[in-house]
């Protein structure tokens, strides 16, 4: 191929590029009376009003810092210690390598991809600089503002009383000086890189990449430097003793898998830089991001100790018939010129489906689980198949493809349906905490965006039946409040379900979330769908395209597109739905601030504390939607949303 | 030569070539309103036809029923041997062999020009990314927009735009080109360049019918004018005996009002 089609236009500016000719020159700052006059007290309502909110900001602020550090009301070692629990909750700590081996897993994944978004974009050194200034300002402010502790008199009661405020309110240099010295070491980084840079601090683009892994790398950093305590078990005398030191690095278990993670990150990076101008290494990249939900619930779980008798006489022979029947007609279908024929098959297949749940439903015929579903994924797979006729090899992919679907699909089912053997317990409840958050939020998603998709489509296609069903799943959930439908999947739907089969607790609500958040996904999709014009549907049917290619290769770009915004807003909504999981009895992240902190009396008494965990479990869900957010206004500036 | 020697000239050498396209007795009806009243016309092979006609005279809905954006409810439609009915293979078999450019460019304006012009290629032919892209480029250049390759619909100017939008039409390499007003939507300086591209694709021998209200264009390209009102073709003949001497009094209305 010629060369015209490399010359994709980069936005990261190299250093070369510095002072390009074509970017306005810098605003002249003004000189700070005038810009505060400027900007705050143009005119005397504007005073007033820049008095009266800078007063509330004030107070609203010293209010915050006031309640999350007050020492003799706070205590963060709660948080501190129960790091462990909020984290993985009672996952067995002589496993952990599991959880680490499955967080190295998608940070790599995460390098590779982010190796291959060539043009992520950069950020100046004007803002890098401007973000150290105003977490200075913030650290030195803070510093500032925040009260001395409570004094307790000997019985323990709080002292109130003038004298005590004063020394409350006054400034604790003493007590405070190292704030002071980070605060300073920000305004000297902003100030280096400020004046340092000069003119050209406007030029030259760190790429984000670079910036998101020096963060991770300074956090990983602080835990070889910062104290932030070593709490944890320790065996001695055969028994596992409580460790407590507050004024400690973390443990040495925690701190070098993270700096692992850190090295393999860039790690990957730098090998994903290296192949990614190969076809294959994008393909494999997608590949593995869809086959890393299941890999990774076999490495935390491990896999299940499946009941061998019954895989070798019911599981192997159903997988066999549905690969072997399935692909000889999938291939049958995907013949060129195979006309109406295909078409019609393809629709008897789909009733069979529909039927078999059907009967499943009513009880008639307890048929597994796993063949109605695979009959549904073949019905999916003979519709579209006309899309795939061509050559010999290309119709045994299209086979392939089916093969690989419902080997994976399959072994998810029975992987389900078996508890998990991880070794001691018995259950699935040692899942809980932030592990369980990301693990639920991450399926929530991955499932219920193409789930949220297909129901879009068939509320807005021009078949009635699919029309009503599409509309009434929606509706029917979108009027019932979640945690409904959380104890309807926990509590009722073993009881729904046919003899023999069972859905573990987290499995069940999982299927509810995902239900759940598909709804909301479908009207997001829909508002996108029915953005896109006319002309681009007649324009498909014009070049000849078949109306499975126009929905995938025009249409649904095009509205998802449209929809970022709100479907952000709903993978946000989701994430932090997640928390009313403590609500029926499953220990997340929020149950383990809310219940389990407050009642913890030994090794050591944090009873009552659930402030501290709470606000600690806000901060996590801030930061997890933040980025979401973040992101998406990346996506929507990438994909130019309303420009093109 | 008389003029009506010189049309009966080129109707003894039509006649003498395949019919393309041949339309018996049109119906189409938007609900209670008949859009097309019984439309019989015949293309022949590499014919180039301008069809003119006032504002909702139903000449948009007559070539969108040529290859089914619009559905016809009575008559027949053959487009090159295949008959238009329900039957989904020939509705695919005819709308891959017709190219069809609007009034709208109607891009695909997710994707680049360049995979515009490969899509069809590539997912209906199922040609190889490598030469559907060769073609591409060649096309492109054609167009005169090589360079445009890599470019957003968005970044282009509508001129641009329009002739990615013939390119993309001969990328599956039709046998028929319907044009529906393709410079309607153009500033007047971009117009022009659009209409040499038409000009040098009937040159090339490609049959067209073209919607159009340039009057040059249709005096100096087509072979025979198709004048449409109210849904009827009102009169049919070659651009001297159109412009000249036409024998309908609505015909004379319309060329008073716009010439
Ligand atoms: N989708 C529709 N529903 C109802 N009526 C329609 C529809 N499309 C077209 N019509 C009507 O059919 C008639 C013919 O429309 P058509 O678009 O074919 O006219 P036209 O000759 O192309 O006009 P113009 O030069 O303005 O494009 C018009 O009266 C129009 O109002
Ligand atoms: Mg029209």
């Amino acid at each position: 191929m010629t060369n015209a089609f490399e010359t994709i236009p980069m936005r990261v500016v190299a250093e070369e590029d510095l002072g390009k000719p074509d970017l306005p020159p810098e605003e002249p700052s003004l000189p700070p009376g005038e810009w505060l006059k400027k900007n705050l007290f143009s005119s005397v309502g504007n005073t007033i009003l820049t008095i009266l909110v800078g007063a509330l900001l004030f107070w609203a602020f010293r209010g915050l810092l006031d309640f999350a550090f007050n020492n003799a009301e706070r205590d963060w070692t709660s948080v501190a210690a129960n790091m462990r629990l909020f984290l993985t909750f009672a996952y067995p700590v002589d496993q952990y390598v599991r959880v680490w081996v499955s967080l190295a897993i998608l940070l790599s994944l995460g390098g590779f991809s982010f190796a291959l978004t060539r043009n992520i974009g950069g950020i100046t050194l004007r803002r890098i600089a401007t973000w150290f200034f105003t977490t200075g300002a913030l650290v030195l402010a803070a510093t500032l503002l925040v009260k001395g502790p409570l004094e307790r008199d000997a019985d323990g009661v709080l002292i109130f009383n003038e004298e005590n405020e004063a020394i409350r309110n006054a400034v604790v240099w003493a007590d405070r000086s190292i704030w002071f010295i980070v605060a300073a070491a920000l305004f000297a980084i902003a100030a280096a890189i400020w004046f340092g840079f000069g003119d050209r601090r406007r030029f030259i683009f760190i790429p984000t990449h670079y910036v998101l892994y020096a963060m991770f790398g300074a956090a990983v950093l602080s835990l070889f430097v910062v104290k932030y305590g070593h709490y944890g078990l320790r065996e001695a005398d055969g028994a596992l003793v409580p460790v407590m030191e507050p004024d400690s690095l973390v443990a040495r278990s925690t701190r070098i898998p993270w700096l692992v993670m850190w090295v393999v990150t860039g790690v990957a990076y730098f090998v994903g830089t290296l192949l990614r101008s190969r076809g294959w290494f994008k393909g494999l990249t997608g590949l593995s991001w869809l086959l890393a939900p299941p890999f990774i619930m076999w490495v935390i779980l491990r896999d299940p100790s499946f009941d061998w008798a019954h895989v070798w006489s019911t599981d192997i022979p159903m997988f066999a018939a549905f690969a072997i029947g399935g692909g000889a007609i999938l291939f049958w279908l995907s013949k060129p010129d195979l006309g109406e024929i295909g078409r019609i098959i393809a629709f008897g297949l789909g009733i069979v489906a529909f039927l078999s749940f059907l009967s499943g439903a009513l009880g008639w015929m307890s048929m597994l689980q796993k063949a109605r579903i695979s009959f549904v994924l073949l019905a999916m797979f003979a519709l579209v198949a006309h899309n795939f006729a061509g050559d010999r090899s290309a119709r045994l992919r299209f086979v392939g493809a089916w093969i690989a679907t419902i080997a994976i699909v399959h072994y998810f089912v029975t992987a389900i349906n078996t508890p998990s053997t991880l070794q001691g317990i018995q259950s699935d409840t040692f899942l809980g905490g932030f592990l369980f958050t990301l693990f639920a939020a991450f399926v929530g998603l991955v499932v219920s965006f193409p789930l949220g998709a297909i129901l879009a489509l068939a509320r807005t296609s021009k078949f009635p039946i699919f029309r009503i069903l599409a509309t009434t799943f929606i509706e029917v959930v979108r009027g019932i409040p979640f945690i409904t439908v959380l104890f309807f999947f926990s509590i009722m739907l073993p009881l729904f379900l046919p003899e023999g089969m069972e859905v573990g607790e987290i499995a069940g609500v999982l299927i509810g979330l995902v239900l759940f958040s598909a709804a909301y996904m479908a009207e997001n999709i829909r508002g996108g769908l029915q953005s896109i014009r006319r002309g681009q549907f007649e324009a498909a049917d014009a070049i000849g395209l078949t109306p499975t290619q126009r929905t995938g290769l025009i249409v649904m770009p095009q509205a998802l597109r449209v929809s970022i915004p709100p479907l952000v807003g709903q993978a946000i909504s989701t994430y932090k739905e997640t928390s009313l999981f403590a609500i029926i009895g499953i220990f997340d992240f929020l149950r383990i601030a809310n219940n389990v902190i407050p009642n913890q009396s030994t090794p050591i008494n944090f009873v009552g504390h659930k402030r501290e965990g709470l606000l600690f479990v806000s901060l996590i869900y801030f930061i997890g939607s933040y980025a979401m957010s973040k992101y998406s206004q990346k996506l929507e500036k990438d994909l130019g949303v309303g420009t093109r | 030569m008389s003029i009506s020697d010189a049309t009966t000239a080129v109707n003894e050498e039509l006649a003498s070539r395949d019919d393309m396209i041949e339309c018996v007795g049109v119906d189409k009806w938007y609900g209670d309103f008949q859009a097309l009243k019984g439309v019989t016309a015949t293309i022949k092979e590499r014919e180039v036809v301008v069809v003119l006609g006032p504002s909702g005279s139903g000449k948009s809905t007559w070539i969108r029923c040529i290859n089914r954006l619009e559905q016809h409810q009575g008559g027949q439609i053959i487009v090159d041997g295949v008959e238009l009915t329900n039957d989904v293979r020939n509705i695919e078999k005819i709308r891959s062999e017709v190219g069809m450019v609007f009034q709208q460019f109607n891009l695909f304006p997710h994707l680049t020009v360049i995979d515009n012009v490969t899509l069809a290629p590539k997912w209906v032919r199922k040609m190889p990314k490598d030469e559907a892209e060769d073609k591409a480029m060649e096309l492109l250049t054609q167009m005169g927009i090589p360079e445009q390759a890599q470019k957003f619909p968005g970044q282009l100017s509508g001129g641009q735009q329009q002739r990615v939008a013939i390119a993309r039409a001969l990328a599956m390499e039709p046998r028929v080109m319907l044009f529906d007003e393709p410079t309607s939507a153009l500033d007047p300086e971009m117009i022009k360049e659009v209409l040499d591209v038409m000009k040098d694709l009937a040159n090339s021998g490609m049959t067209m019918i073209v919607v159009t209200h340039e009057m040059g264009f249709a005096r100096e390209v087509a072979d025979r004018i198709i004048f449409m009102e109210s849904g009827e073709i009102v009169e049919v003949g070659t651009p001297e005996h159109f412009f000249t001497n036409p024998t309908e009094d609505r015909t004379k209305l319309f060329l008073s009002q716009i010439l």
